[in-house]
């Protein structure tokens, strides 16, 4: 199949930090394929090198071999949803739109059509300084559909959308791709994308981690992440398991974590040793645990990474831009 | 080309800059009106204030009609702050993702603010002749005097508004950052201008005719603002001003350009 999206060997040097080093991966038409990493991973300056906004230190990204500021008419051909920041607070929704589809050469009828695509017609003649971060998201997406494009990039859509929000985010997706397009999403969340991805490209520390299917994923990370266990007696359960030869751990006082187990296999064990049980439930999905050590795991000390730099917070703890 | 200036010029109208910016030109043009009815010498001998005159001579008569040329520096304000607010509010992203070409979006940025620098300056002339043909009606002075001398001053009048619009988004796209620019803007104009001036041409005279605002008001082309004539033979032809100062914008947008095709936007 046809690369949507090529992106060969992309590398940025910020100073001496190596925010991408030497990423290569492939977007496919007609699927949607998470790019997944924790945050400071390289994501957004990768989206951003592909939109033309950032230039390259060395390497391509190019549209069925064509790099975006080569494109004949770049917002008939890659629409981006980037960061739910750039408008101007005095002008009104669809004056944005407006001005965005005439310089574009998109008829200004199109500036309508896609408000009312994202839900928004209603507030099309408010002034976007008034919208919420999910209101924003929304005109940022009906930016990128302007055009009608091919391609479509989103850097973290999720983020400030409500569950709804994040639901019809998913159902759009899905029939944006299933007409045939390629899009591109990135998210520091496996889990937020689980349902959504039909590919997956995993970074960290600027470096591919991973490309591959999300099913092929799903079989990585094995049947499942075990039961988690609440019982007023801990050690015996334990002391039961170590007996089977069983992996466990204690994670809280009164919860215990058995490795690889079912639902099936160890209920029975419970009750023949006559263990209380206050809680059985499944540990996890597995995937996200997989998703984890991949990307915290991969790479733990980046040459040339920033030695004295203090990154924010993120899910993996092992982090540099 | 012509889609993204009015795409510019949408841009322009849809936010409170222009309002704010017309608002303060309409302001310096008021003062610049009042000034023109004020006979700036004071009575010899007495402790009278300066009295109120009703303009004839050809000097006073073509002050008034180019009062507006008093708030051409906000054609500058107006050139800049194209620019500066897109990187303000992020929204330079959205431009350069439809313009990915820089040089086109700084082309487009100055055709746009040299029409809207021109509908300014015309905004002002309008304004001007309205106040003064009513006072000067109101004075028994002579309304037919007063228009006669509109040729003579609103082509160079709108020369420089226009000029400055250029000047404007040179500096916007060298000097992105809206506080800075502004404050260059203002404090040039306001301060630096003249201080510099004075101080160069002690060493280099006639060194100060070539710094924008002498240029600009060389190539306003009309004794305005009761210069006097030492004063005028001291500035460039109006057509040597007018080329500086097209030059110090045109270099500016250059450069601008240079550090803007390289620049990333994270």
């Amino acid at each position: 199949m046809d690369s949507a999206i090529e992106v060969r060997n992309l590398t940025k040097h910020f100073g001496r930090v190596v925010a991408v080093d030497n990423l290569s991966f492939d977007v496919a038409a007609g699927r949607i394929t998470g790019f997944l990493g924790p945050n400071g991973a390289g994501k957004t300056t990768t989206l951003r090198m592909l939109l033309g906004l950032v230039n390259a230190t060395s390497g391509t990204a190019t549209f069925g071999g064509v790099p975006y500021r080569r494109l004949a008419h770049p917002p008939l051909q890659v629409g981006a949803v980037l960061e739910a920041t750039s408008f101007h607070p005095s002008r009104r929704a669809i004056h944005h739109l407006r001005s965005i589809a005439l310089a574009a050469g998109i008829p200004s009828e199109r500036a309508e059509q896609t408000l009312t695509l994202v839900g928004l017609a209603d507030v099309a003649r408010r002034r976007v300084g008034g919208f919420s971060l999910g209101m924003r998201q929304r005109l940022e997406l009906a930016t990128a559909l302007l055009g009608d494009p091919q391609v479509l990039i989103l850097d973290e859509p999720a983020n400030g959308l409500d569950p709804q929000g994040i639901q019809w985010l998913r159902m759009f997706l899905r029939h944006q791709a299933s007409t045939g397009r390629a899009v591109l999403v990135s998210s520091h969340l496996l889990a937020e994308m689980e349902e959504t991805v039909d590919d997956v490209v995993i970074v960290s520390h600027g470096r591919l981690v991973l490309q591959t299917t999300l099913t092929e994923l799903v079989r990585r990370a094995g049947t499942n992440g075990g039961m988690r266990v609440g019982t007023p007696e801990p050690d015996r359960l334990i002391q039961v398991l170590a007996a089977q030869h069983v992996g466990a751990r204690h994670v809280d006082p009164g919860t215990v974590v058995v490795d690889g187990a079912t639902p099936e296999w160890i209920g029975p064990l419970l009750a023949h040793h006559q263990i209380v049980v206050y809680e059985l439930t499944r540990q996890g999905s597995g995937l996200e645990d997989v998703f984890l050590s991949m990307t915290a795991g991969f790479g733990t000390a980046p040459p040339g990474g920033p030695g004295g730099s203090t990154p924010a917070p993120d899910i993996s703890g092992g982090e540099s831009r | 080309m012509t889609r993204l200036v009015r795409a510019e010029w949408l841009k322009l109208r849809t936010t409170a800059v222009p309002w704010v910016l017309l608002g303060v030109a309409t302001l310096l043009t008021g003062l610049s009106v009042v000034f023109a009815f004020l006979n700036p010498l004071r009575t010899a001998g007495a402790a009278v204030g300066p009295t109120w005159i009703t303009p004839t001579s050809v000097a006073e008569l073509r002050n008034l009609v180019g009062a507006g040329a008093g708030a051409d520096v906000v054609a500058v304000l107006l050139g800049a702050l194209t620019i500066s607010t897109e990187f303000r509010h992020k929204t330079v992203t959205a431009a350069f993702l439809v313009t990915p070409e820089r040089g086109r979006f700084i082309v487009a940025k100055l055709v746009a603010s040299v029409l809207a620098s021109i509908a300014l300056g015309v905004t002002m002339l309008v304004g001007t002749m309205a106040a003064g043909s009513i006072v000067i009606a109101a004075r028994h002075g002579s309304v037919a005097a007063l228009w006669h001398q509109i040729p003579a001053v609103a082509p160079g009048m709108l020369l420089v508004f226009a000029l400055f619009g250029v000047l404007g988004v040179g500096l916007g796209s060298l000097l992105t950052n809206q506080v800075v620019v502004l404050i260059v803007i203002l404090g040039w104009f306001l301060l630096v201008e003249t201080l510099v001036g004075a101080l160069v041409d002690i060493w280099v005279t006639g060194f100060k005719r070539w710094l924008p605002g002498n240029a600009a008001q060389a190539a306003v082309g009309y004794t305005a603002r009761g210069q006097s004539h030492t004063l005028a033979t001291s500035l460039l032809p109006w057509w040597g001003g007018a080329l500086a100062v097209l030059a110090y914008g045109l270099a500016f947008a250059a450069m601008g350009w240079a550090v803007m095709r390289r620049r990333d936007i994270t």
